[in-house]
Protein backbone atom coordinates (compact mmCIF):
# COMPACT_ATOMS: atom_id res chain seq x y z
CA UNK A 1 0.00 0.00 0.00
CA UNK A 2 1.31 3.41 -0.91
CA UNK A 3 1.36 6.28 1.51
CA UNK A 4 0.95 4.06 4.55
CA UNK A 5 3.98 3.67 6.78
CA UNK A 6 4.71 0.33 8.47
CA UNK A 7 4.23 2.17 11.78
CA UNK A 8 0.67 3.11 10.80
CA UNK A 9 -0.10 -0.50 9.85
CA UNK A 10 1.37 -1.68 13.16
CA UNK A 11 -0.70 0.92 15.04
CA UNK A 12 -3.89 -0.20 13.27
CA UNK A 13 -3.17 -3.86 14.05
CA UNK A 14 -2.63 -2.96 17.68
CA UNK A 15 -5.86 -0.94 17.83
CA UNK A 16 -7.89 -3.79 16.34
CA UNK A 17 -6.21 -6.33 18.60
CA UNK A 18 -5.11 -8.43 15.64
CA UNK A 19 -1.89 -9.50 17.35
CA UNK A 20 -3.75 -11.61 19.87
CA UNK A 21 -4.84 -15.21 19.34
CA UNK A 22 -8.32 -15.66 17.87
CA UNK A 23 -9.85 -16.96 21.08
CA UNK A 24 -8.65 -13.93 23.01
CA UNK A 25 -10.16 -11.67 20.35
CA UNK A 26 -13.48 -13.52 20.59
CA UNK A 27 -13.51 -13.42 24.37
CA UNK A 28 -12.71 -9.70 24.31
CA UNK A 29 -15.52 -9.13 21.80
CA UNK A 30 -18.01 -10.86 24.08
CA UNK A 31 -16.65 -9.05 27.13
CA UNK A 32 -17.03 -5.67 25.43
CA UNK A 33 -20.37 -6.59 23.88
CA UNK A 34 -22.02 -7.35 27.21
CA UNK A 35 -20.98 -3.86 28.25
CA UNK A 36 -22.68 -2.43 25.17
CA UNK A 37 -19.52 -1.92 23.12
CA UNK A 38 -19.79 -3.72 19.78
CA UNK A 39 -16.69 -2.12 18.33
CA UNK A 40 -16.50 0.42 15.52
CA UNK A 41 -17.78 0.17 11.97
CA UNK A 42 -14.95 -0.33 9.50
CA UNK A 43 -16.31 2.06 6.91
CA UNK A 44 -17.38 5.06 9.00
CA UNK A 45 -15.38 4.40 12.21
CA UNK A 46 -18.43 5.09 14.37
CA UNK A 47 -19.55 2.95 17.32
CA UNK A 48 -21.56 0.01 15.91
CA UNK A 49 -24.28 0.09 18.54
CA UNK A 50 -25.12 3.77 18.15
CA UNK A 51 -25.00 3.47 14.38
CA UNK A 52 -27.42 0.54 14.37
CA UNK A 53 -29.73 2.01 17.01
CA UNK A 54 -30.11 5.15 14.88
CA UNK A 55 -31.60 2.94 12.14
CA UNK A 56 -33.78 0.90 14.49
CA UNK A 57 -36.85 3.21 14.49
CA UNK A 58 -37.14 3.01 10.69
CA UNK A 59 -37.06 -0.79 10.83
CA UNK A 60 -39.57 -1.00 13.68
CA UNK A 61 -41.95 1.39 11.91
CA UNK A 62 -41.86 -0.74 8.78
CA UNK A 63 -42.29 -4.02 10.68
CA UNK A 64 -45.18 -2.65 12.70
CA UNK A 65 -47.06 -1.25 9.71
CA UNK A 66 -46.35 -4.36 7.63
CA UNK A 67 -47.61 -6.60 10.42
CA UNK A 68 -50.64 -4.35 10.85
CA UNK A 69 -51.55 -4.65 7.17
CA UNK A 70 -50.89 -8.41 7.19
CA UNK A 71 -53.20 -8.90 10.16
CA UNK A 72 -55.88 -6.57 8.81
CA UNK A 73 -56.04 -8.53 5.55
CA UNK A 74 -55.11 -12.05 6.61
CA UNK A 75 -57.18 -12.45 9.75
CA UNK A 76 -60.66 -11.75 8.29
CA UNK A 77 -59.91 -13.74 5.15
CA UNK A 78 -58.65 -16.75 7.13
CA UNK A 79 -61.74 -16.54 9.30
CA UNK A 80 -63.98 -16.33 6.23
CA UNK A 81 -62.28 -19.35 4.65
CA UNK A 82 -62.59 -21.46 7.81
CA UNK A 83 -66.23 -20.54 8.22
CA UNK A 84 -66.99 -21.58 4.64
CA UNK A 85 -64.70 -24.58 4.75
CA UNK A 86 -64.80 -26.67 1.55
CA UNK A 87 -66.98 -24.23 -0.35
CA UNK A 88 -65.87 -22.25 -3.36
CA UNK A 89 -65.09 -19.18 -1.29
CA UNK A 90 -62.66 -21.22 0.82
CA UNK A 91 -61.06 -22.81 -2.23
CA UNK A 92 -60.65 -19.47 -3.95
CA UNK A 93 -59.19 -17.78 -0.89
CA UNK A 94 -56.78 -20.62 -0.28
CA UNK A 95 -55.64 -20.61 -3.90
CA UNK A 96 -54.98 -16.87 -3.67
CA UNK A 97 -53.05 -17.42 -0.46
CA UNK A 98 -50.80 -20.02 -2.13
CA UNK A 99 -50.11 -17.42 -4.80
CA UNK A 100 -49.22 -14.96 -2.03
CA UNK A 101 -46.93 -17.39 -0.23
CA UNK A 102 -45.10 -18.19 -3.46
CA UNK A 103 -44.60 -14.53 -4.33
CA UNK A 104 -41.00 -13.39 -3.91
CA UNK A 105 -41.27 -10.25 -1.79
CA UNK A 106 -38.61 -8.49 -3.85
CA UNK A 107 -40.51 -9.12 -7.05
CA UNK A 108 -43.84 -8.02 -5.60
CA UNK A 109 -42.13 -4.88 -4.33
CA UNK A 110 -40.65 -4.07 -7.73
CA UNK A 111 -43.96 -4.72 -9.47
CA UNK A 112 -45.76 -2.41 -7.02
CA UNK A 113 -43.10 0.22 -7.67
CA UNK A 114 -43.71 -0.11 -11.39
CA UNK A 115 -47.48 0.06 -11.27
CA UNK A 116 -48.87 1.84 -8.22
CA UNK A 117 -47.19 5.28 -8.50
CA UNK A 118 -48.29 5.46 -12.15
CA UNK A 119 -51.93 5.43 -11.16
CA UNK A 120 -51.73 6.96 -7.70
CA UNK A 121 -49.26 9.76 -8.09
CA UNK A 122 -49.43 10.88 -4.45
CA UNK A 123 -47.54 7.73 -3.42
CA UNK A 124 -43.82 8.39 -3.50
CA UNK A 125 -41.58 5.81 -5.20
CA UNK A 126 -38.77 6.24 -2.70
CA UNK A 127 -37.23 8.84 -0.49
CA UNK A 128 -38.05 10.50 2.78
CA UNK A 129 -41.30 11.49 4.40
CA UNK A 130 -44.05 9.54 6.10
CA UNK A 131 -45.80 8.58 2.84
CA UNK A 132 -42.76 6.71 1.56
CA UNK A 133 -43.54 3.90 3.99
CA UNK A 134 -46.72 2.98 2.08
CA UNK A 135 -45.24 0.78 -0.64
CA UNK A 136 -42.72 -1.15 1.49
CA UNK A 137 -45.32 -1.73 4.20
CA UNK A 138 -47.83 -2.88 1.58
CA UNK A 139 -45.31 -5.31 0.08
CA UNK A 140 -44.47 -6.82 3.45
CA UNK A 141 -48.11 -6.83 4.51
CA UNK A 142 -49.44 -8.49 1.35
CA UNK A 143 -46.89 -11.32 1.39
CA UNK A 144 -47.44 -12.13 5.05
CA UNK A 145 -51.21 -11.69 4.96
CA UNK A 146 -51.24 -14.88 2.88
CA UNK A 147 -49.38 -16.74 5.63
CA UNK A 148 -51.66 -15.31 8.32
CA UNK A 149 -54.79 -16.23 6.35
CA UNK A 150 -53.66 -19.85 6.01
CA UNK A 151 -52.71 -20.21 9.65
CA UNK A 152 -55.84 -18.45 10.91
CA UNK A 153 -57.92 -20.78 8.78
CA UNK A 154 -56.48 -23.93 10.31
CA UNK A 155 -56.68 -22.47 13.84
CA UNK A 156 -60.33 -21.54 13.33
CA UNK A 157 -61.21 -24.90 11.82
CA UNK A 158 -59.76 -26.54 14.91
CA UNK A 159 -61.90 -24.36 17.19
CA UNK A 160 -65.07 -24.61 15.11
CA UNK A 161 -65.05 -28.40 15.40
CA UNK A 162 -64.95 -28.27 19.22
CA UNK A 163 -67.85 -29.64 21.21
CA UNK A 164 -68.61 -26.35 22.93
CA UNK A 165 -69.33 -24.73 19.58
CA UNK A 166 -71.82 -27.48 18.77
CA UNK A 167 -73.37 -27.00 22.22
CA UNK A 168 -73.65 -23.26 21.75
CA UNK A 169 -75.32 -23.73 18.39
CA UNK A 170 -77.57 -26.50 19.73
CA UNK A 171 -78.93 -24.31 22.47
CA UNK A 172 -80.07 -21.89 19.80
CA UNK A 173 -77.61 -19.03 20.15
CA UNK A 174 -77.39 -16.68 17.26
CA UNK A 175 -74.47 -17.39 14.93
CA UNK A 176 -72.89 -13.97 15.54
CA UNK A 177 -72.77 -14.65 19.27
CA UNK A 178 -71.33 -18.14 18.79
CA UNK A 179 -68.63 -16.69 16.61
CA UNK A 180 -67.75 -13.62 18.66
CA UNK A 181 -68.01 -15.13 22.16
CA UNK A 182 -67.40 -18.85 21.83
CA UNK A 183 -65.15 -19.18 18.84
CA UNK A 184 -63.10 -16.01 18.75
CA UNK A 185 -61.71 -16.18 22.27
CA UNK A 186 -60.03 -19.59 22.06
CA UNK A 187 -58.98 -18.86 18.49
CA UNK A 188 -57.29 -15.64 19.54
CA UNK A 189 -54.78 -17.75 21.47
CA UNK A 190 -53.77 -19.61 18.34
CA UNK A 191 -53.67 -16.34 16.48
CA UNK A 192 -51.14 -14.92 18.93
CA UNK A 193 -49.10 -18.06 18.26
CA UNK A 194 -49.44 -17.45 14.53
CA UNK A 195 -48.20 -13.89 14.84
CA UNK A 196 -45.28 -15.09 16.92
CA UNK A 197 -44.43 -17.68 14.28
CA UNK A 198 -44.48 -15.28 11.38
CA UNK A 199 -42.79 -12.42 13.19
CA UNK A 200 -39.44 -14.13 12.90
CA UNK A 201 -39.71 -14.85 9.20
CA UNK A 202 -41.08 -11.37 8.68
CA UNK A 203 -37.89 -9.92 10.14
CA UNK A 204 -36.08 -11.90 7.44
CA UNK A 205 -38.40 -10.62 4.71
CA UNK A 206 -37.90 -7.15 6.09
CA UNK A 207 -34.23 -7.22 5.10
CA UNK A 208 -35.17 -7.82 1.46
CA UNK A 209 -38.02 -5.29 1.35
CA UNK A 210 -35.86 -2.56 2.89
CA UNK A 211 -33.35 -3.10 0.11
CA UNK A 212 -35.95 -3.03 -2.64
CA UNK A 213 -37.21 0.36 -1.50
CA UNK A 214 -33.91 1.75 -0.16
CA UNK A 215 -35.65 2.06 3.19
CA UNK A 216 -32.99 3.28 5.58
CA UNK A 217 -33.40 0.65 8.26
CA UNK A 218 -31.25 -2.09 9.77
CA UNK A 219 -31.73 -4.47 6.87
CA UNK A 220 -30.41 -1.98 4.34
CA UNK A 221 -27.43 -1.16 6.54
CA UNK A 222 -26.72 -4.86 7.07
CA UNK A 223 -26.68 -5.74 3.38
CA UNK A 224 -24.45 -2.74 2.62
CA UNK A 225 -22.13 -3.91 5.40
CA UNK A 226 -22.12 -7.42 3.93
CA UNK A 227 -21.16 -6.10 0.52
CA UNK A 228 -18.40 -4.00 2.10
CA UNK A 229 -17.29 -6.82 4.43
CA UNK A 230 -17.83 -4.58 7.42
CA UNK A 231 -17.71 -7.39 9.96
CA UNK A 232 -18.27 -5.46 13.23
CA UNK A 233 -21.47 -4.00 11.74
CA UNK A 234 -22.65 -7.42 10.54
CA UNK A 235 -22.01 -8.97 13.96
CA UNK A 236 -23.82 -6.12 15.70
CA UNK A 237 -26.74 -6.42 13.29
CA UNK A 238 -27.14 -10.15 13.91
CA UNK A 239 -27.02 -9.68 17.68
CA UNK A 240 -29.50 -6.81 17.57
CA UNK A 241 -31.92 -8.71 15.30
CA UNK A 242 -31.69 -11.75 17.57
CA UNK A 243 -32.42 -9.51 20.56
CA UNK A 244 -35.51 -8.08 18.84
CA UNK A 245 -36.83 -11.55 18.01
CA UNK A 246 -36.25 -12.81 21.56
CA UNK A 247 -37.90 -9.71 23.05
CA UNK A 248 -40.97 -10.15 20.88
CA UNK A 249 -41.25 -13.84 21.86
CA UNK A 250 -41.15 -12.86 25.52
CA UNK A 251 -43.82 -10.20 25.01
CA UNK A 252 -46.01 -12.75 23.23
CA UNK A 253 -45.56 -15.18 26.12
CA UNK A 254 -46.80 -12.43 28.44
CA UNK A 255 -49.85 -11.95 26.23
CA UNK A 256 -50.60 -15.67 26.56
CA UNK A 257 -50.55 -15.28 30.29
CA UNK A 258 -53.02 -12.46 29.99
CA UNK A 259 -55.53 -14.00 27.57
CA UNK A 260 -55.37 -17.67 28.54
CA UNK A 261 -56.26 -18.47 32.16
CA UNK A 262 -55.06 -22.07 31.70
CA UNK A 263 -51.48 -20.88 31.25
CA UNK A 264 -51.71 -18.81 34.44
CA UNK A 265 -52.72 -21.68 36.68
CA UNK A 266 -50.60 -24.30 34.94
CA UNK B 1 -61.35 -38.63 -14.25
CA UNK B 2 -63.16 -35.32 -13.91
CA UNK B 3 -63.50 -35.94 -10.20
CA UNK B 4 -59.82 -36.81 -9.90
CA UNK B 5 -58.90 -33.65 -11.79
CA UNK B 6 -61.04 -31.38 -9.67
CA UNK B 7 -59.73 -32.93 -6.45
CA UNK B 8 -56.11 -32.83 -7.52
CA UNK B 9 -56.33 -29.77 -9.75
CA UNK B 10 -53.72 -27.89 -7.76
CA UNK B 11 -51.30 -30.79 -7.73
CA UNK B 12 -51.70 -31.47 -11.45
CA UNK B 13 -51.26 -27.78 -12.20
CA UNK B 14 -48.12 -27.64 -10.05
CA UNK B 15 -46.67 -30.81 -11.53
CA UNK B 16 -47.21 -29.56 -15.08
CA UNK B 17 -45.27 -26.38 -14.31
CA UNK B 18 -42.48 -28.46 -12.82
CA UNK B 19 -42.32 -30.78 -15.82
CA UNK B 20 -42.16 -27.84 -18.24
CA UNK B 21 -39.46 -26.03 -16.25
CA UNK B 22 -37.57 -29.28 -15.74
CA UNK B 23 -37.52 -29.87 -19.49
CA UNK B 24 -36.45 -26.27 -20.11
CA UNK B 25 -33.57 -26.70 -17.67
CA UNK B 26 -32.57 -30.02 -19.21
CA UNK B 27 -32.59 -28.84 -22.83
CA UNK B 28 -31.62 -25.21 -22.15
CA UNK B 29 -28.87 -25.01 -24.81
CA UNK B 30 -31.27 -26.38 -27.44
CA UNK B 31 -34.19 -24.14 -26.49
CA UNK B 32 -32.32 -20.88 -26.03
CA UNK B 33 -31.53 -19.17 -29.34
CA UNK B 34 -28.34 -17.61 -27.92
CA UNK B 35 -25.78 -18.36 -25.22
CA UNK B 36 -26.74 -16.82 -21.88
CA UNK B 37 -24.03 -14.16 -21.88
CA UNK B 38 -23.68 -13.49 -25.60
CA UNK B 39 -23.61 -9.69 -25.77
CA UNK B 40 -25.16 -7.77 -28.65
CA UNK B 41 -27.27 -10.72 -29.66
CA UNK B 42 -29.78 -8.00 -30.47
CA UNK B 43 -30.25 -4.26 -30.09
CA UNK B 44 -29.84 -2.79 -26.60
CA UNK B 45 -32.94 -2.66 -24.35
CA UNK B 46 -35.31 -3.84 -27.03
CA UNK B 47 -38.83 -4.60 -25.81
CA UNK B 48 -40.27 -8.13 -26.17
CA UNK B 49 -40.78 -9.03 -29.82
CA UNK B 50 -41.02 -12.14 -31.99
CA UNK B 51 -37.22 -12.34 -32.29
CA UNK B 52 -36.59 -11.60 -28.60
CA UNK B 53 -39.66 -12.87 -26.72
CA UNK B 54 -38.48 -11.52 -23.34
CA UNK B 55 -36.71 -8.47 -24.76
CA UNK B 56 -33.01 -7.66 -24.48
CA UNK B 57 -30.96 -6.05 -21.70
CA UNK B 58 -28.60 -3.08 -21.66
CA UNK B 59 -25.81 -5.14 -23.26
CA UNK B 60 -28.11 -6.49 -25.93
CA UNK B 61 -28.25 -9.93 -24.33
CA UNK B 62 -31.34 -11.95 -25.15
CA UNK B 63 -33.42 -12.18 -21.96
CA UNK B 64 -35.23 -15.30 -23.11
CA UNK B 65 -31.94 -17.16 -23.43
CA UNK B 66 -30.81 -15.85 -20.06
CA UNK B 67 -34.01 -16.88 -18.30
CA UNK B 68 -33.90 -20.33 -19.95
CA UNK B 69 -30.30 -20.88 -18.83
CA UNK B 70 -31.27 -19.54 -15.41
CA UNK B 71 -33.64 -22.50 -15.00
CA UNK B 72 -30.55 -24.72 -14.79
CA UNK B 73 -29.06 -22.61 -12.01
CA UNK B 74 -32.34 -22.68 -10.10
CA UNK B 75 -32.57 -26.46 -10.36
CA UNK B 76 -28.93 -26.71 -9.28
CA UNK B 77 -29.35 -24.35 -6.32
CA UNK B 78 -32.56 -26.00 -5.12
CA UNK B 79 -31.12 -29.51 -5.38
CA UNK B 80 -27.85 -28.80 -3.59
CA UNK B 81 -29.55 -26.78 -0.84
CA UNK B 82 -32.11 -29.53 -0.36
CA UNK B 83 -29.45 -32.27 -0.24
CA UNK B 84 -27.52 -30.34 2.42
CA UNK B 85 -30.55 -29.36 4.49
CA UNK B 86 -32.46 -32.60 4.23
CA UNK B 87 -29.38 -34.82 4.54
CA UNK B 88 -27.89 -33.14 7.58
CA UNK B 89 -31.32 -32.53 9.09
CA UNK B 90 -32.22 -36.21 8.78
CA UNK B 91 -28.92 -37.28 10.39
CA UNK B 92 -29.33 -34.86 13.31
CA UNK B 93 -33.02 -35.71 13.74
CA UNK B 94 -32.34 -39.47 13.65
CA UNK B 95 -29.49 -39.17 16.14
CA UNK B 96 -31.51 -36.97 18.49
CA UNK B 97 -34.62 -39.13 18.26
CA UNK B 98 -32.73 -42.40 18.66
CA UNK B 99 -30.50 -41.32 21.51
CA UNK B 100 -31.63 -41.74 25.08
CA UNK B 101 -28.69 -39.91 26.57
CA UNK B 102 -27.64 -36.29 27.02
CA UNK B 103 -27.07 -36.17 23.25
CA UNK B 104 -30.80 -35.90 22.59
CA UNK B 105 -31.30 -32.91 24.85
CA UNK B 106 -28.19 -31.24 23.57
CA UNK B 107 -29.04 -31.70 19.87
CA UNK B 108 -32.64 -30.64 20.27
CA UNK B 109 -31.76 -27.50 22.25
CA UNK B 110 -29.29 -26.47 19.54
CA UNK B 111 -31.93 -27.13 16.88
CA UNK B 112 -34.56 -25.17 18.83
CA UNK B 113 -32.14 -22.29 19.19
CA UNK B 114 -31.47 -22.16 15.44
CA UNK B 115 -35.12 -22.71 14.60
CA UNK B 116 -36.18 -19.62 16.48
CA UNK B 117 -34.29 -17.46 14.00
CA UNK B 118 -35.63 -16.84 10.51
CA UNK B 119 -33.87 -19.04 7.96
CA UNK B 120 -33.08 -16.10 5.72
CA UNK B 121 -31.25 -14.36 8.55
CA UNK B 122 -29.11 -17.44 9.19
CA UNK B 123 -28.36 -17.70 5.49
CA UNK B 124 -27.49 -13.98 5.34
CA UNK B 125 -25.15 -14.28 8.31
CA UNK B 126 -23.41 -17.33 6.83
CA UNK B 127 -22.95 -15.71 3.42
CA UNK B 128 -21.64 -12.56 5.10
CA UNK B 129 -18.81 -14.56 6.60
CA UNK B 130 -18.01 -17.09 3.87
CA UNK B 131 -18.33 -14.52 1.10
CA UNK B 132 -20.87 -13.92 -1.65
CA UNK B 133 -21.06 -16.49 -4.47
CA UNK B 134 -23.71 -18.79 -5.86
CA UNK B 135 -22.06 -21.85 -4.30
CA UNK B 136 -21.82 -20.20 -0.89
CA UNK B 137 -25.42 -18.99 -1.15
CA UNK B 138 -26.72 -22.50 -1.70
CA UNK B 139 -24.58 -23.92 1.09
CA UNK B 140 -25.85 -21.18 3.40
CA UNK B 141 -29.47 -21.73 2.38
CA UNK B 142 -29.02 -25.49 2.80
CA UNK B 143 -27.60 -25.05 6.29
CA UNK B 144 -30.37 -22.64 7.24
CA UNK B 145 -32.99 -25.34 6.53
CA UNK B 146 -31.28 -28.03 8.64
CA UNK B 147 -33.24 -27.18 11.83
CA UNK B 148 -36.55 -27.54 9.99
CA UNK B 149 -35.74 -30.99 8.56
CA UNK B 150 -34.19 -32.11 11.84
CA UNK B 151 -37.37 -31.26 13.72
CA UNK B 152 -39.58 -33.09 11.25
CA UNK B 153 -37.33 -36.17 11.41
CA UNK B 154 -37.18 -36.06 15.19
CA UNK B 155 -40.95 -35.84 15.57
CA UNK B 156 -41.43 -38.94 13.40
CA UNK B 157 -38.59 -40.89 15.00
CA UNK B 158 -39.86 -40.57 18.55
CA UNK B 159 -43.21 -42.00 17.42
CA UNK B 160 -41.64 -44.81 15.41
CA UNK B 161 -39.17 -45.94 18.05
CA UNK B 162 -42.04 -46.66 20.42
CA UNK B 163 -43.53 -49.20 17.99
CA UNK B 164 -43.07 -52.97 18.39
CA UNK B 165 -41.05 -53.46 15.20
CA UNK B 166 -38.34 -51.25 16.62
CA UNK B 167 -38.21 -53.25 19.87
CA UNK B 168 -38.10 -56.49 17.92
CA UNK B 169 -35.13 -55.18 15.98
CA UNK B 170 -33.37 -54.36 19.20
CA UNK B 171 -34.16 -57.76 20.69
CA UNK B 172 -32.63 -59.63 17.76
CA UNK B 173 -29.48 -57.63 18.38
CA UNK B 174 -29.39 -54.98 15.67
CA UNK B 175 -26.78 -52.31 16.34
CA UNK B 176 -27.52 -48.60 16.65
CA UNK B 177 -26.54 -47.81 13.07
CA UNK B 178 -28.62 -50.68 11.69
CA UNK B 179 -31.62 -49.63 13.77
CA UNK B 180 -31.37 -46.06 12.57
CA UNK B 181 -30.74 -46.76 8.89
CA UNK B 182 -32.83 -49.86 8.25
CA UNK B 183 -35.60 -49.54 10.82
CA UNK B 184 -36.24 -45.85 11.44
CA UNK B 185 -35.09 -44.15 8.24
CA UNK B 186 -37.49 -45.93 5.84
CA UNK B 187 -40.38 -44.79 8.02
CA UNK B 188 -39.14 -41.23 8.19
CA UNK B 189 -38.67 -40.92 4.43
CA UNK B 190 -42.34 -40.40 3.45
CA UNK B 191 -42.60 -37.43 5.81
CA UNK B 192 -39.29 -36.06 4.53
CA UNK B 193 -40.39 -36.35 0.91
CA UNK B 194 -43.54 -34.37 1.67
CA UNK B 195 -41.78 -31.54 3.49
CA UNK B 196 -38.90 -31.76 1.01
CA UNK B 197 -41.13 -30.31 -1.68
CA UNK B 198 -41.93 -27.34 0.54
CA UNK B 199 -38.24 -27.14 1.50
CA UNK B 200 -37.31 -26.91 -2.17
CA UNK B 201 -39.53 -23.87 -2.67
CA UNK B 202 -38.17 -22.19 0.46
CA UNK B 203 -34.61 -22.83 -0.70
CA UNK B 204 -35.21 -21.42 -4.18
CA UNK B 205 -36.90 -18.33 -2.78
CA UNK B 206 -34.12 -17.72 -0.26
CA UNK B 207 -31.33 -18.25 -2.79
CA UNK B 208 -33.00 -15.93 -5.29
CA UNK B 209 -33.37 -13.36 -2.51
CA UNK B 210 -29.68 -13.59 -1.66
CA UNK B 211 -28.73 -13.21 -5.32
CA UNK B 212 -31.08 -10.25 -5.60
CA UNK B 213 -29.25 -8.61 -2.68
CA UNK B 214 -25.95 -9.20 -4.49
CA UNK B 215 -24.91 -11.85 -1.96
CA UNK B 216 -25.48 -14.90 -4.18
CA UNK B 217 -24.84 -15.42 -7.87
CA UNK B 218 -22.50 -12.80 -9.29
CA UNK B 219 -22.75 -11.21 -12.75
CA UNK B 220 -22.85 -12.37 -15.49
CA UNK B 221 -24.52 -15.55 -14.14
CA UNK B 222 -28.13 -15.58 -15.41
CA UNK B 223 -29.55 -16.53 -12.00
CA UNK B 224 -33.14 -15.25 -11.78
CA UNK B 225 -32.67 -13.24 -8.60
CA UNK B 226 -29.49 -11.68 -10.02
CA UNK B 227 -31.30 -10.87 -13.29
CA UNK B 228 -33.90 -8.97 -11.27
CA UNK B 229 -31.21 -7.00 -9.48
CA UNK B 230 -29.56 -6.21 -12.84
CA UNK B 231 -32.82 -5.04 -14.36
CA UNK B 232 -33.57 -2.66 -11.51
CA UNK B 233 -31.48 0.17 -12.93
CA UNK B 234 -33.59 0.14 -16.11
CA UNK B 235 -36.86 -0.32 -14.27
CA UNK B 236 -38.82 2.52 -15.81
CA UNK B 237 -37.73 2.22 -19.43
CA UNK B 238 -37.25 -1.55 -19.62
CA UNK B 239 -39.71 -3.22 -17.23
CA UNK B 240 -39.48 -6.53 -19.14
CA UNK B 241 -36.05 -7.05 -17.58
CA UNK B 242 -37.81 -7.56 -14.25
CA UNK B 243 -41.10 -9.10 -15.26
CA UNK B 244 -39.84 -12.36 -16.75
CA UNK B 245 -37.17 -13.47 -14.24
CA UNK B 246 -39.53 -12.64 -11.36
CA UNK B 247 -42.39 -14.49 -12.98
CA UNK B 248 -40.14 -17.53 -13.38
CA UNK B 249 -39.19 -17.56 -9.69
CA UNK B 250 -42.83 -17.13 -8.75
CA UNK B 251 -44.00 -20.01 -10.97
CA UNK B 252 -41.37 -22.48 -9.72
CA UNK B 253 -42.02 -21.67 -6.08
CA UNK B 254 -45.77 -21.83 -6.65
CA UNK B 255 -45.46 -25.23 -8.32
CA UNK B 256 -43.47 -26.72 -5.45
CA UNK B 257 -45.89 -25.24 -2.91
CA UNK B 258 -48.92 -26.68 -4.73
CA UNK B 259 -47.34 -30.13 -5.01
CA UNK B 260 -46.14 -30.02 -1.40
CA UNK B 261 -49.57 -28.98 -0.13
CA UNK B 262 -51.29 -31.71 -2.11
CA UNK B 263 -48.87 -34.32 -0.80
CA UNK B 264 -49.19 -33.32 2.83
CA UNK B 265 -52.96 -33.28 2.45
CA UNK B 266 -52.88 -36.72 0.86
CA UNK B 267 -50.61 -38.30 3.46
CA UNK B 268 -52.16 -36.65 6.51
CA UNK B 269 -55.73 -37.90 6.91
CA UNK B 270 -56.43 -35.26 9.53
CA UNK B 271 -55.82 -32.53 6.99
CA UNK B 272 -57.84 -34.30 4.33
CA UNK B 273 -60.75 -34.41 6.70
CA UNK B 274 -60.35 -30.69 7.28
CA UNK B 275 -61.10 -29.78 3.70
Amino acid sequence: MEGVTPEQIEEMRRQLGLGQPAWVQSALYVWHAIQGDFGHTIVGREPVLGFLLSRLPATLALTASGLGIAIAIGLPLGFLAAYNRGRWIDNTLMFISVLGISMPSFWLGLMLLLTVPVYLDFIPVAGEGPASIILPALTLGLVYSAVIARMTRSAMIEVLSEDFIRTARAKGLRETIVMSRHAFKPASISIVTVIGLIFGSMMGGQVIVENVFSWNGLGRVAVLAMQQRDYPTIQGFIILFAAIIVTVSVILDMIYLWIDPRVRTG
Amino acid sequence: MAKFLSRYFNAVFGLSILVVIGLVALFAPHIAPYEADRIFAGPRLSPPSAAYPFGTDALGRDMFSRVVHGARLTAYVGTIALVIGLGAGAVVGLAAGYSRTWLRGFLMRVIDLLYSFPGLLIALALVAFIGPSLENAMIAVGISTIPFFARVTYSVVIVERAKPYFDSGRVIGAGSLRLMVFYLLPNVLPALIVVGSLGFSTAILAAAGLSFLGLGAQPPAPEWGALLADGRSYMTNAPWLMIFPGLSIFLVVLAFNLVGDAMSEHFDPRQRWKR
